[in-house]
């Protein structure tokens, strides 16, 4: 089987070589018989990455664990589902499964345009193949799935790490991959509309819903990895600006800039070099994501670990990359000039502008960031941390922008928006605003960044509103319909527009549930059997510790009456699970969760003794967490109806089933209400007791400072659970006691630890002050480049001919507005 | 006539995609003789079967799996035969074209300027755009599809091949009329399916 697996990768990896050749060749010497041939070997690659995707399926189904691969990530006692899904769950299968679901998807796009975008198909087809070829090569080189033991293969395999053994993990990297991989074929439109000089818009539809399509499920998979560290990781939070988190975040701000700037350029023939640069850059990011995951360039809990060569294989892959595709834009400019000009800031296409601007600086800050660690070890030689304070500092007031934006482009006309627009179009949305921001003061509550963000989501909510209110009625004016089979109507007629105002509507609930965490409660105690606790409004009593075996793992489990007002209203077990096959790890902690959209009640059970029964517990109460996950439900929702197709497509798309994108976002949203959390798995824990702070000191460094024990994503000390962070803890308490300030005690683990890695964020001298000052920099320039462009689009240019005038036809016209009116 | 109910092209020797015959066709005419694809199914369908009986009792995860194999494997002969059959075949490139560009994109691009107008005209009514852009836009976008439309209705043989699928299909609902049988006896006309005459008893 293993040689059967080698074998099927080499013949994809000549098969591939095979189709990149001959449909270059074949496109230039304008042969259809070598273009079919190279098609017909397209599809070849992906029945061979099929049949070697079954192949190692069977292996891990069948414990061969002569297979390297599988011995290392399954075992004979792994449940039959883990098994199959460890297809992904290492570096060498991960790297298989992109090139499988690259071929799958790559062949249906070719499948769906061949015949409508002829000229572009055979490069569209080399510039797949291209990508696939080099992720082949990577795997038969390098890190083949299929490699054997060269002696006696092990009895029995290690087993899947029990952090992967998981519901949410199991779907989160074939969305993520879903997402990654789709970006591919955006990219591979571009580049052949590039080559072949098509650059009207054609290739940008193309491409315009498989973008919406891996723009959902990437979401989707940033939204499984949110829930999975909020159940999975016991810190209480759902995102740490992990490196590895921050890589799959990157694509998606670049794509998101990308679906709305091709708006503009089709109504407005504007930002067509940008939208060709995004695409690229789009996919670029996506290769640097699964480069950082897999070279041991940062340090992450979710990296694969390190590996030098695999490092220089992705560089020299990126490198040409990039200089074959910016090559090709600067050879393309003089066609891609925009043919309108921006006529006025008070515009839609402004506002797009300004979107772009924005999102794009959220990328290059996030990369900046993320990579600054490697840039100081590089340049000084330390190797600093950024985390999630410096990141907060920043993404907050963009996020609060981006928001504002939200509602207001949907306002704005294209080209240029008068005052009287702007009267009828703004009076409700900040009458909300007003409203809400007015309630929020006045109810008592200061939390200024949660103030603002409620107010602003009122704001975006009444525009979204009002849009729906506003097309119902155009449309009942037209038809005669009543209100709602106007309202199903406009949405019908118009889903690209009103599925992003879903979407719009589900990023609001997204940032309602975020804004939650300015009024976030937590405490660490330290309970005996019948003691208890109080936080918010819940009373918690800690009844008795259980331990119980299952044959895999044993659990030790905390008994809690958790009550309000006096009432009990629930009963929570956190746990913590020692994995008999893991013993050399430390055990892991089961997150228990009380729900309610108004807050979640989140125990973690940092340690306990077995002898006293004495336990600590952390304990959060997180409000509006919930609407997170149901704001990304919404989103699922609105781009499913975006990306049904119109019903004039239906005779092009005739061997498709047309309810394709409502089945799957449909499915995806169903999957989404009904994946109910399980009881949140583990996160590292301690068998010491922490200590609490005691004083402002500890509790400020306990947030500064994060622990470097490897395995939580460098939480903060105060947070953490581990025997690490408690270490640290114990020692900062004691250098408190004998009389040391803040900074004493910064410089005292500096010297201990020779060098800042440990603080959150670095000090801000030397040159860490590029960390700090490299943001108004970004943004300044960023400015400064979008001005500038601004400007010279408002520039009187000779305009580009329009379309020229048909002649008069009266017999036409009849037709045109028959064939209009039958659209309805 | 609108051209917004343009039928699929009648197979026969204007199908629109040549090298697809290798795949199951939506609407299947009489049989020529096995086809390629229908071969490489049918030799997966005997090799999953062997595999069933030759795996019996290893449980039921891995029947399915292998049966999952040999399909796939039958969709990399049909794979390997669409990328050769090209090079070894003579070629005839039967997609109907207009110009340099295909007549599925060209009908394509119509609908797509027809829906950008029908949007644009939403956006003027949403006041999203002047009445002085929306002339302008709209003209453009008339433009264009106008064109496009006398292109796709110039191309040879159009309405000449919409209106003969149009008599073949209308001759389809006219053709189950049965045909009476005259008795050779006493020429007294009988039903189609009568086997003996009505008036003499007479076999038909």
């Amino acid at each position: 089987m293993a040689s059967l697996g080698t074998f099927l990768l080499l013949a994809a990896f000549v098969a591939c070589s095979y189709t990149v050749v001959v449909s270059v060749v074949g496109a230039r010497r304008g042969s259809r018989r070598l273009v079919e041939s190279g098609i017909g070997a397209f599809y070849l690659i992906a029945a061979l990455m099929t049949v070697a995707t079954a192949v190692i399926v069977n292996a891990f189904l069948t414990d061969d664990f002569t297979i390297k691969y599988v011995s290392r990530y399954s075992d004979s006692v792994q449940p039959l589902f883990y098994k199959i899904t460890s297809y992904w769950g290492g570096l060498d299968g991960s790297i298989m499964f992109w090139v499988f679901l690259l071929s799958v998807f790559g062949s249906i796009a070719v499948y769906v345009n061949r015949e409508r975008h002829r000229e572009l198909i055979p490069y569209v087809v080399a510039t797949i193949a291209t990508v696939q070829g080099f992720f082949l090569f990577l795997m038969i080189v390098h890190n083949n799935p299929f490699g054997t033991y060269v002696s006696a293969a092990p009895l029995d395999g290690e087993g899947l790490n029990p952090v992967l053994q998981n519901y949410w993990m199991v779907i989160h990297p074939p969305s993520l991959y879903t997402g990654f991989v789709g970006m591919t074929i955006p990219f591979a439109f571009g580049i052949a509309a590039l080559i072949t000089g098509h650059l009207d818009d054609s290739w940008l539809r193309a491409v315009r819903r498989w973008t919406m399509f891996a723009w959902l499920f990437l979401s989707f998979g940033l939204m499984l990895g949110m829930i999975w560290a909020y159940e999975e990781l016991g810190w209480g939070g759902y995102w740490g600006w992990d490196p590895v988190e921050n890589a799959a975040l990157l694509p998606w701000f670049t794509a998101t800039a990308f679906l709305h700037s091709v708006m503009v350029q089709e109504r407005r023939s504007m930002l067509r070099v940008w939208n060709v640069v995004l695409v690229i850059l789009t996919f670029f990011l996506t290769i640097f994501g699964t480069f950082l995951t897999r070279s041991g360039v940062v340090q992450s809990v979710h990296a694969f670990g390190q590996d030098p060569t695999l490092t220089w294989m992705f560089s020299i892959f990126m490198v040409v990359l990039l200089t074959f595709s910016f090559g090709l834009v600067i050879y393309r400019l003089p066609l891609l000039r925009a043919r309108n000009d921006l006529d006025s800031w008070m515009s839609r296409e402004a506002a797009f502008l300004v979107n772009n601007w924005i999102l794009l600086f959220c990328a290059f800050f996030v990369l900046f960031a993320t990579m600054f660690p490697t840039l100081s070890e590089a340049i000084n030689g330390e190797r600093l941390t950024v985390a999630a304070p410096f990141y907060n500092k920043w993404m907050l007031p963009i996020g609060l922008v981006l928001l504002v934006l939200t509602g207001i482009a949907p306002l704005l006309a294209w080209r240029k928006s008068t005052l009287i627009n702007l009267r009828d179009s703004f009076l409700w949305p900040t009458v909300a605003a007003l409203v809400t921001g007015s309630a929020f003061v006045a109810v008592g509550f200061r939390v200024w960044a949660s103030g603002l963000c409620f107010a602003l989501c009122a704001f975006v909510t009444a525009t979204i509103v009002q849009e729906f209110w506003r097309g119902a009625n155009v449309r009942r004016t037209t038809t005669g319909t009543d209100f709602f089979t106007a309202l199903v109507g406009v949405v019908g007629r118009n889903k690209r527009r009103y599925g992003g105002y879903i979407v719009h509507l589900g990023i609001v609930l997204i940032f309602f549930g975020f804004a939650g965490e300015g009024f976030k409660q937590n405490a660490q105690v330290l309970l005996r059997p019948g003691e208890q606790t109080t936080l918010g409004r819940y009373t918690i009593r800690y009844d008795r510790l259980s331990v119980e075996d299952d044959g895999q793992k044993q659990m030790t489990a905390a008994h809690m009456s958790v009550f309000r007002e006096g009432t009990q209203i629930a009963a929570l077990y956190p746990a913590k699970w020692a994995w008999h096959k893991h013993e050399t790890e430390p055990p892991t902690t089961e997150v228990a969760i009380r729900r309610t959209f108004a807050e979640d009640l989140y125990i973690v059970l940092a340690a306990a003794e077995a002898g006293t029964q004495a336990a600590s517990f952390q304990i959060f109460v997180n409000p509006l967490v919930n609407w997170v996950w149901f704001g990304f439900g919404i989103m699922a929702l609105g781009t499913g109806i975006a990306l049904l197709p119109e019903r004039t497509y239906a005779f092009a798309l005739a061997k498709l089933p047309e309810a394709a994108g409502t089945t799957t976002a449909a499915l995806l949203f169903v999957l989404m209400l009904f994946g109910a959390p399980l009881s949140a798995q583990h996160q590292e824990m301690s068998s010491i007791a922490p200590v609490l702070p005691r004083n402002q000191i500890e509790k400020r460094l306990g947030e500064k400072m994060v622990c470097l024990c490897g395995g939580c994503g460098k939480e903060p000390i105060g947070t953490c659970t581990c025997s690490t962070a408690a270490g640290v803890r114990r020692e900062i308490a004691t250098l408190v006691d004998s009389g040391k300030s803040e900074d004493q005690i910064i410089e005292y683990f500096i010297g201990k630890y020779g060098g800042q890695q440990f603080l959150g964020a670095p000090l801000d001298q030397g040159f860490n002050r590029l960390a700090w000052l490299f943001p108004y920099l970004l943004g300044a320039s960023g400015a400064v480049v979008v001005g500038f462009a601004a400007v010279r689009w408002s520039r009187n240019h000779d305009k580009a001919p329009a379309d020229a005038p048909a002649a008069a036809d009266q017999d036409l016209d009849d037709r045109l507005d028959d064939e209009l009116r039958n659209l309805d | 006539m609108s051209s917004a109910t343009s039928t699929r092209v009648p197979d026969g020797p204007a199908d629109a995609v040549s090298h697809d015959s290798l795949w199951p066709p939506p609407f299947e005419g009489p049989a020529d003789g096995l086809r390629p694809w229908q071969f490489f199914v049918l030799a997966a369908l005997i090799c999953a079967t062997g595999v069933t009986w030759l795996l019996r009792g290893q449980g039921v995860t891995v029947v399915v799996l292998m049966t999952i194999v040999m399909g796939a494997t039958a969709l990399v002969g049909i794979a390997a035969l669409r990328a050769i059959r090209p090079l070894v075949t003579s070629h005839q490139d039967r997609t109907p074209m207009i110009g340099a560009r295909t007549r599925v994109a060209l009908e394509r691009e119509k609908m797509l300027a027809l829906r950008a107008i029908k949007e644009l005209e939403f956006d003027r009514a949403m006041t999203k755009v002047s009445d002085e852009d929306f002339r302008v836009m709209s003209g453009r976008l008339r433009a264009r599809a106008g064109r496009l439309m006398r292109q796709l209705e110039a191309s040879a043989g159009y309405r000449e091949r919409v209106e003969r699928d149009l008599v073949k299909r209308l001759g389809e609902k006219a053709t189950a009329e049965p045909v009476a049988r005259t008795c050779g006896s006493c020429s007294t006309a009988n039903d189609a399916d009568a086997q003996f005459c009505k008036a003499c008893g007479a076999k038909l």
